[in-house]
Protein backbone atom coordinates (compact mmCIF):
# COMPACT_ATOMS: atom_id res chain seq x y z
CA UNK A 1 0.00 0.00 0.00
CA UNK A 2 1.65 3.29 -1.05
CA UNK A 3 1.49 6.08 1.58
CA UNK A 4 0.70 9.98 1.30
CA UNK A 5 1.69 12.76 3.28
CA UNK A 6 -1.32 14.32 5.19
CA UNK A 7 -1.84 16.79 8.26
CA UNK A 8 -4.80 15.38 9.04
CA UNK A 9 -5.19 14.66 12.77
CA UNK A 10 -7.45 11.27 13.70
CA UNK A 11 -9.03 8.92 12.67
CA UNK A 12 -9.53 9.35 8.86
CA UNK A 13 -11.77 6.19 8.71
CA UNK A 14 -13.72 7.67 11.84
CA UNK A 15 -14.04 11.38 9.86
CA UNK A 16 -15.07 9.94 6.24
CA UNK A 17 -17.95 7.63 8.14
CA UNK A 18 -19.37 10.42 10.21
CA UNK A 19 -19.43 12.76 7.58
CA UNK A 20 -21.04 11.08 5.34
CA UNK A 21 -23.81 9.62 8.04
CA UNK A 22 -24.35 13.61 9.03
CA UNK A 23 -25.11 14.46 5.78
CA UNK A 24 -26.50 11.68 3.91
CA UNK A 25 -30.32 11.36 5.58
CA UNK A 26 -30.28 7.40 7.62
CA UNK A 27 -27.53 6.47 5.75
CA UNK A 28 -24.99 4.24 7.39
CA UNK A 29 -21.35 3.56 6.37
CA UNK A 30 -18.68 1.20 6.80
CA UNK A 31 -15.14 2.29 5.80
CA UNK A 32 -11.75 0.31 5.22
CA UNK A 33 -8.65 1.35 4.45
CA UNK A 34 -5.80 3.10 5.20
CA UNK A 35 -2.48 5.07 3.61
CA UNK A 36 -4.79 7.36 2.10
CA UNK A 37 -6.90 4.41 0.03
CA UNK A 38 -9.85 3.65 1.47
CA UNK A 39 -12.79 1.72 0.31
CA UNK A 40 -16.55 2.68 1.29
CA UNK A 41 -19.98 1.14 1.64
CA UNK A 42 -23.17 3.75 2.50
CA UNK A 43 -26.67 2.19 2.47
CA UNK A 44 -29.49 4.60 2.57
CA UNK A 45 -33.00 5.04 1.83
CA UNK A 46 -31.97 8.50 0.26
CA UNK A 47 -30.61 6.64 -3.10
CA UNK A 48 -33.84 5.21 -4.05
CA UNK A 49 -34.31 5.71 -7.59
CA UNK A 50 -31.21 8.06 -7.93
CA UNK A 51 -28.71 6.71 -10.78
CA UNK A 52 -25.53 5.41 -9.50
CA UNK A 53 -23.62 8.67 -10.96
CA UNK A 54 -26.03 10.80 -8.94
CA UNK A 55 -25.74 8.10 -5.49
CA UNK A 56 -22.04 8.40 -5.78
CA UNK A 57 -22.01 12.19 -6.26
CA UNK A 58 -23.84 12.51 -2.70
CA UNK A 59 -21.01 10.57 -0.81
CA UNK A 60 -18.54 12.32 -2.42
CA UNK A 61 -19.83 15.31 -2.01
CA UNK A 62 -20.40 14.76 1.79
CA UNK A 63 -16.62 13.69 1.65
CA UNK A 64 -14.99 16.84 -0.45
CA UNK A 65 -13.46 18.63 2.53
CA UNK A 66 -11.19 15.52 3.44
CA UNK A 67 -10.12 15.16 -0.59
CA UNK A 68 -9.47 18.86 -1.39
CA UNK A 69 -5.63 19.42 -1.94
CA UNK A 70 -2.17 17.78 -1.98
CA UNK A 71 -2.38 17.01 1.98
CA UNK A 72 -6.01 15.75 2.21
CA UNK A 73 -6.21 12.58 4.22
CA UNK A 74 -8.59 11.09 1.17
CA UNK A 75 -6.36 10.38 -1.78
CA UNK A 76 -8.47 7.92 -3.82
CA UNK A 77 -11.69 5.42 -2.84
CA UNK A 78 -10.35 2.62 -4.41
CA UNK A 79 -14.42 1.28 -4.32
CA UNK A 80 -17.50 3.18 -3.34
CA UNK A 81 -21.21 1.35 -3.34
CA UNK A 82 -23.83 2.52 -2.43
CA UNK A 83 -27.07 0.51 -1.91
CA UNK A 84 -30.64 1.11 -0.99
CA UNK A 85 -31.49 -0.83 2.08
CA UNK A 86 -33.64 -3.59 1.62
CA UNK A 87 -37.56 -2.78 2.75
CA UNK A 88 -38.76 -4.69 5.40
CA UNK A 89 -41.51 -6.96 4.59
CA UNK B 1 -10.15 26.72 -6.64
CA UNK B 2 -12.36 28.06 -9.11
CA UNK B 3 -12.11 26.99 -12.19
CA UNK B 4 -10.84 29.79 -14.06
CA UNK B 5 -13.01 31.11 -17.93
CA UNK B 6 -10.05 30.00 -20.27
CA UNK B 7 -9.48 26.49 -18.40
CA UNK B 8 -13.13 25.68 -18.55
CA UNK B 9 -13.37 26.39 -21.86
CA UNK B 10 -10.74 24.28 -23.04
CA UNK B 11 -12.50 21.21 -21.27
CA UNK B 12 -15.82 22.08 -22.43
CA UNK B 13 -14.29 22.20 -26.00
CA UNK B 14 -12.60 18.37 -25.61
CA UNK B 15 -15.58 17.24 -24.79
CA UNK B 16 -17.72 18.75 -27.16
CA UNK B 17 -15.45 18.06 -30.04
CA UNK B 18 -15.04 13.97 -29.53
CA UNK B 19 -17.46 11.85 -28.89
CA UNK B 20 -16.38 9.87 -26.53
CA UNK B 21 -13.38 11.68 -24.26
CA UNK B 22 -11.41 9.69 -21.46
CA UNK B 23 -9.35 12.14 -18.98
CA UNK B 24 -7.33 9.42 -17.58
CA UNK B 25 -3.83 8.85 -15.62
CA UNK B 26 -1.34 8.15 -18.87
CA UNK B 27 -2.03 6.72 -22.05
CA UNK B 28 -4.44 4.73 -23.82
CA UNK B 29 -1.35 2.58 -24.76
CA UNK B 30 0.42 2.82 -21.15
CA UNK B 31 -1.98 3.65 -18.38
CA UNK B 32 -0.78 4.90 -15.04
CA UNK B 33 -3.24 3.58 -12.68
CA UNK B 34 -5.49 0.51 -12.49
CA UNK B 35 -8.79 2.33 -12.72
CA UNK B 36 -7.90 4.36 -16.08
CA UNK B 37 -6.29 0.57 -17.34
CA UNK B 38 -9.91 -0.66 -16.70
CA UNK B 39 -12.04 1.88 -18.50
CA UNK B 40 -9.41 1.90 -21.58
CA UNK B 41 -9.69 -1.79 -21.41
CA UNK B 42 -13.78 -1.56 -21.75
CA UNK B 43 -13.26 0.81 -24.39
CA UNK B 44 -10.77 -0.65 -26.30
CA UNK B 45 -13.47 -3.50 -26.66
CA UNK B 46 -16.27 -1.17 -27.71
CA UNK B 47 -14.85 1.97 -29.88
CA UNK B 48 -12.16 1.53 -32.53
CA UNK B 49 -10.73 5.43 -31.87
CA UNK B 50 -11.32 7.75 -29.13
CA UNK B 51 -9.94 10.43 -27.14
CA UNK B 52 -7.94 10.28 -24.00
CA UNK B 53 -6.17 13.00 -21.49
CA UNK B 54 -3.71 12.32 -19.40
CA UNK B 55 -3.91 14.33 -16.40
CA UNK B 56 -0.82 13.37 -15.15
CA UNK B 57 1.32 15.94 -18.20
CA UNK B 58 -1.61 18.32 -17.51
CA UNK B 59 -2.19 18.87 -13.61
CA UNK B 60 -4.22 21.71 -14.43
CA UNK B 61 -6.82 19.88 -16.55
CA UNK B 62 -6.34 17.37 -13.53
CA UNK B 63 -7.65 19.94 -11.29
CA UNK B 64 -10.17 21.85 -13.69
CA UNK B 65 -11.56 18.58 -14.71
CA UNK B 66 -13.13 17.14 -11.03
CA UNK B 67 -14.39 21.02 -10.51
CA UNK B 68 -15.75 20.65 -14.21
CA UNK B 69 -17.61 17.16 -14.02
CA UNK B 70 -17.81 18.12 -9.69
CA UNK B 71 -16.47 14.79 -9.66
CA UNK B 72 -13.46 13.87 -7.23
CA UNK B 73 -11.90 11.25 -9.02
CA UNK B 74 -9.84 10.12 -12.40
CA UNK B 75 -10.98 8.69 -14.43
CA UNK B 76 -13.92 9.90 -15.79
CA UNK B 77 -15.56 9.12 -19.28
CA UNK B 78 -17.67 11.35 -21.48
CA UNK B 79 -19.52 10.69 -24.17
CA UNK B 80 -21.45 13.28 -26.48
CA UNK B 81 -20.46 15.95 -23.63
CA UNK B 82 -22.16 13.92 -21.43
CA UNK B 83 -20.31 12.90 -17.77
CA UNK B 84 -21.51 9.79 -17.29
CA UNK B 85 -18.80 8.59 -14.41
CA UNK B 86 -15.86 6.79 -12.91
CA UNK B 87 -14.22 3.64 -13.24
CA UNK B 88 -17.22 1.30 -11.17
CA UNK B 89 -19.99 3.17 -13.01
CA UNK B 90 -18.62 2.34 -16.59
CA UNK B 91 -17.96 -1.52 -15.57
CA UNK B 92 -21.15 -1.07 -14.08
CA UNK B 93 -22.56 0.05 -17.26
CA UNK B 94 -20.68 -2.50 -19.43
CA UNK B 95 -21.59 -5.09 -18.17
CA UNK B 96 -25.19 -4.56 -17.89
CA UNK B 97 -25.34 -3.15 -21.44
CA UNK B 98 -26.11 0.11 -20.87
CA UNK B 99 -22.86 1.52 -21.98
CA UNK B 100 -22.94 -0.04 -25.93
CA UNK B 101 -26.43 1.79 -25.98
CA UNK B 102 -25.21 5.05 -25.05
CA UNK B 103 -22.25 5.06 -27.14
CA UNK B 104 -24.28 3.63 -29.95
CA UNK B 105 -22.38 -0.19 -30.56
CA UNK B 106 -24.96 -2.96 -31.97
CA UNK B 107 -24.37 -5.64 -29.75
CA UNK B 108 -27.03 -8.54 -30.20
CA UNK B 109 -27.55 -10.19 -26.74
CA UNK B 110 -24.63 -12.44 -26.34
CA UNK B 111 -25.45 -16.21 -26.30
CA UNK B 112 -25.98 -18.44 -23.36
CA UNK B 113 -22.33 -20.11 -22.88
CA UNK B 114 -22.29 -23.54 -22.74
CA UNK B 115 -20.87 -24.56 -19.32
CA UNK B 116 -19.77 -27.89 -18.49
CA UNK B 117 -19.21 -28.82 -13.99
CA UNK B 118 -18.06 -31.61 -13.47
CA UNK B 119 -20.14 -34.15 -10.85
CA UNK B 120 -17.45 -32.73 -7.94
CA UNK B 121 -17.57 -29.61 -8.41
CA UNK B 122 -21.53 -29.73 -8.73
CA UNK B 123 -21.45 -30.80 -5.22
CA UNK B 124 -18.72 -28.53 -4.31
CA UNK B 125 -21.16 -25.54 -5.51
CA UNK B 126 -24.25 -27.17 -4.11
CA UNK B 127 -22.79 -27.25 -0.65
CA UNK B 128 -21.23 -23.94 -1.57
CA UNK B 129 -24.74 -22.16 -2.92
CA UNK B 130 -26.33 -23.77 0.74
CA UNK B 131 -23.84 -21.31 2.57
CA UNK B 132 -24.28 -17.96 0.64
CA UNK B 133 -27.48 -16.85 1.76
CA UNK B 134 -28.97 -15.60 -0.81
CA UNK B 135 -26.20 -14.66 -2.99
CA UNK B 136 -25.66 -16.23 -6.45
CA UNK B 137 -22.86 -17.75 -7.84
CA UNK B 138 -21.18 -16.02 -10.57
CA UNK B 139 -18.03 -16.39 -13.14
CA UNK B 140 -15.92 -13.41 -14.53
CA UNK B 141 -13.69 -13.59 -17.05
CA UNK B 142 -11.27 -10.66 -17.63
CA UNK B 143 -10.13 -9.78 -21.62
CA UNK B 144 -6.45 -11.42 -20.01
CA UNK B 145 -8.40 -14.57 -19.47
CA UNK B 146 -8.74 -14.45 -15.74
CA UNK B 147 -11.14 -15.91 -14.07
CA UNK B 148 -13.10 -15.69 -10.95
CA UNK B 149 -15.82 -17.80 -9.73
CA UNK B 150 -17.42 -16.03 -6.18
CA UNK B 151 -21.03 -14.81 -4.87
CA UNK B 152 -22.29 -11.62 -5.56
CA UNK B 153 -25.80 -10.26 -5.99
CA UNK B 154 -27.27 -10.74 -9.55
CA UNK B 155 -26.83 -7.81 -11.42
CA UNK B 156 -28.83 -6.46 -14.99
CA UNK B 157 -27.61 -7.71 -18.30
CA UNK B 158 -26.29 -11.35 -16.47
CA UNK B 159 -26.94 -14.33 -18.09
CA UNK B 160 -28.53 -17.02 -16.59
CA UNK B 161 -26.25 -20.87 -17.57
CA UNK B 162 -28.30 -23.80 -16.11
CA UNK B 163 -26.14 -26.43 -15.23
CA UNK B 164 -26.82 -29.72 -13.45
CA UNK B 165 -29.64 -28.11 -11.51
CA UNK B 166 -26.92 -25.18 -10.12
CA UNK B 167 -27.60 -21.54 -11.59
CA UNK B 168 -24.77 -19.81 -12.61
CA UNK B 169 -24.30 -15.60 -14.02
CA UNK B 170 -22.46 -14.47 -16.31
CA UNK B 171 -21.76 -10.45 -16.93
CA UNK B 172 -21.98 -9.61 -20.81
CA UNK B 173 -18.85 -8.83 -21.08
CA UNK B 174 -17.55 -12.49 -19.93
CA UNK B 175 -20.29 -14.70 -21.58
CA UNK B 176 -18.55 -15.26 -25.15
CA UNK B 177 -15.03 -15.56 -23.25
CA UNK B 178 -16.75 -18.94 -21.40
CA UNK B 179 -18.52 -20.88 -24.02
CA UNK B 180 -17.49 -24.28 -23.94
CA UNK B 181 -15.31 -23.99 -20.59
CA UNK B 182 -16.02 -27.01 -18.37
CA UNK B 183 -15.47 -26.56 -14.23
CA UNK B 184 -13.73 -29.47 -12.11
CA UNK B 185 -12.93 -29.75 -8.18
CA UNK B 186 -9.58 -31.34 -7.51
CA UNK B 187 -9.68 -32.88 -4.00
CA UNK B 188 -7.11 -32.78 -1.47
CA UNK B 189 -4.08 -30.16 -1.04
CA UNK B 190 -3.92 -27.41 -3.70
CA UNK B 191 -6.55 -28.44 -4.92
CA UNK B 192 -9.78 -26.91 -5.59
CA UNK B 193 -12.03 -25.57 -8.24
CA UNK B 194 -10.11 -26.16 -12.19
CA UNK B 195 -11.57 -24.33 -14.94
CA UNK B 196 -10.07 -24.77 -18.24
CA UNK B 197 -11.28 -22.80 -20.88
CA UNK B 198 -10.99 -23.79 -25.05
CA UNK B 199 -10.72 -19.46 -25.50
CA UNK B 200 -8.04 -18.67 -24.29
CA UNK B 201 -4.87 -18.17 -26.01
CA UNK B 202 -2.13 -20.57 -25.23
CA UNK B 203 0.23 -18.86 -22.92
CA UNK B 204 3.79 -19.71 -22.66
CA UNK B 205 4.50 -22.30 -19.80
CA UNK B 206 7.14 -21.86 -17.08
CA UNK B 207 9.47 -25.34 -16.61
CA UNK B 208 11.31 -25.88 -13.59
CA UNK B 209 14.61 -28.05 -14.40
CA UNK B 210 13.66 -30.58 -12.55
CA UNK B 211 10.24 -30.61 -14.83
CA UNK B 212 12.45 -30.29 -17.87
CA UNK B 213 14.74 -32.98 -17.50
CA UNK B 214 11.41 -35.68 -16.58
CA UNK B 215 9.73 -34.25 -19.87
CA UNK B 216 12.80 -34.62 -21.99
CA UNK B 217 13.43 -38.61 -20.38
CA UNK B 218 10.09 -39.04 -21.45
CA UNK B 219 10.86 -37.50 -25.11
CA UNK B 220 8.16 -35.38 -24.59
CA UNK B 221 9.28 -32.00 -25.75
CA UNK B 222 12.25 -30.64 -28.41
CA UNK B 223 14.54 -28.46 -26.68
CA UNK B 224 16.05 -25.25 -28.44
CA UNK B 225 18.72 -23.19 -26.78
CA UNK B 226 18.20 -19.37 -27.77
CA UNK B 227 22.14 -18.63 -27.10
CA UNK B 228 24.49 -17.62 -29.79
CA UNK B 229 28.02 -19.67 -30.32
CA UNK B 230 30.05 -17.80 -28.31
CA UNK B 231 27.84 -18.98 -24.89
CA UNK B 232 27.27 -22.58 -26.34
CA UNK B 233 30.86 -22.85 -26.44
CA UNK B 234 31.16 -22.24 -22.65
CA UNK B 235 28.23 -24.30 -21.44
CA UNK B 236 25.39 -26.45 -22.93
CA UNK B 237 22.70 -28.91 -22.33
CA UNK B 238 23.34 -32.45 -24.41
CA UNK B 239 19.63 -32.65 -25.23
CA UNK B 240 19.68 -28.75 -26.68
CA UNK B 241 19.52 -28.26 -30.10
CA UNK B 242 20.78 -24.60 -31.33
CA UNK B 243 18.35 -22.29 -32.75
CA UNK B 244 21.00 -21.12 -35.28
CA UNK B 245 19.39 -20.49 -38.87
CA UNK B 246 18.85 -24.69 -39.40
CA UNK B 247 17.30 -24.91 -35.59
CA UNK B 248 15.27 -22.03 -36.66
CA UNK B 249 14.56 -24.23 -40.27
CA UNK B 250 13.55 -27.29 -38.66
CA UNK B 251 11.56 -25.88 -35.37
CA UNK B 252 9.27 -24.33 -38.13
CA UNK B 253 9.00 -26.57 -39.71
CA UNK B 254 7.27 -29.07 -36.82
CA UNK B 255 3.96 -29.43 -36.29
CA UNK B 256 2.14 -26.95 -34.61
CA UNK B 257 1.05 -29.31 -31.58
CA UNK B 258 4.47 -30.27 -31.15
CA UNK B 259 5.64 -29.26 -27.42
CA UNK B 260 8.66 -27.21 -27.50
CA UNK B 261 10.83 -25.89 -24.91
CA UNK B 262 13.42 -22.95 -25.07
CA UNK B 263 16.69 -21.80 -22.56
CA UNK B 264 18.81 -19.23 -22.38
CA UNK B 265 21.08 -18.25 -19.63
CA UNK B 266 18.67 -17.05 -17.00
CA UNK B 267 15.63 -17.52 -18.92
CA UNK B 268 14.79 -13.73 -20.27
CA UNK B 269 15.46 -14.44 -23.85
CA UNK B 270 14.29 -17.76 -24.11
CA UNK B 271 11.23 -16.46 -22.12
CA UNK B 272 10.75 -14.13 -25.41
CA UNK B 273 11.77 -16.45 -28.05
CA UNK B 274 8.78 -18.81 -26.61
CA UNK B 275 6.47 -15.92 -26.88
CA UNK B 276 7.43 -15.38 -30.26
CA UNK B 277 6.62 -19.03 -31.33
CA UNK B 278 2.79 -18.60 -29.79
CA UNK B 279 2.87 -16.08 -32.76
CA UNK B 280 3.23 -18.84 -35.17
CA UNK B 281 0.78 -20.87 -34.22
CA UNK B 282 2.64 -23.46 -31.57
CA UNK B 283 0.10 -24.77 -28.84
CA UNK B 284 2.47 -25.84 -26.11
CA UNK B 285 5.39 -23.88 -25.54
CA UNK B 286 7.72 -23.87 -22.95
CA UNK B 287 10.60 -21.78 -21.20
CA UNK B 288 13.12 -23.48 -19.03
CA UNK B 289 12.66 -20.87 -15.54
CA UNK B 290 16.38 -20.00 -14.10
CA UNK B 291 18.10 -21.09 -17.81
CA UNK B 292 21.31 -23.20 -17.86
CA UNK B 293 22.42 -21.93 -14.60
CA UNK B 294 19.29 -23.44 -13.18
CA UNK B 295 19.84 -26.74 -14.89
CA UNK B 296 23.45 -26.64 -13.48
CA UNK B 297 22.68 -26.26 -10.21
CA UNK B 298 19.93 -28.47 -9.92
CA UNK B 299 20.22 -30.98 -12.61
CA UNK B 300 23.82 -31.01 -14.09
CA UNK B 301 26.47 -29.76 -12.10
CA UNK B 302 29.21 -30.79 -15.10
CA UNK B 303 27.70 -27.74 -17.00
CA UNK B 304 29.96 -24.65 -15.93
CA UNK B 305 28.03 -21.79 -14.65
CA UNK B 306 29.09 -18.36 -16.59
Amino acid sequence: MSSHPTDFQGSVIDALREAIERQIPDSRAAVNGGGGHFSIEVTSPAFAGKSMLESQRMVYGAIAHLMKGEMAPVHAVDSLKTRTPIAPA
Amino acid sequence: MALSESLRKQISDLVVTNRVVLFMKGTRQMPQCGFSAQVVQILDELVPSYETVDVVRSPEIRDGVKEFSEWPTIPQLYVDGKFIGGCDIVREMNASGELQKLIGVKTSDPKTPTITISDAATKAFAAAVAEAGGDSLRLQIDPQFQHELFFGPREPGDIEVQVNGLTLLVDRSSAPRANGLSIEFIDGPGGGFKISNPNEPPKVKQLSAPELKTMLDRDEVTLFDVRPENERAIARITAARSLDAAGQKYLLGLDRGTPVAFHCHHGIRSQEAAQQLLGEGFLAVYNLKGGIDAWSQSIDPSVPRY
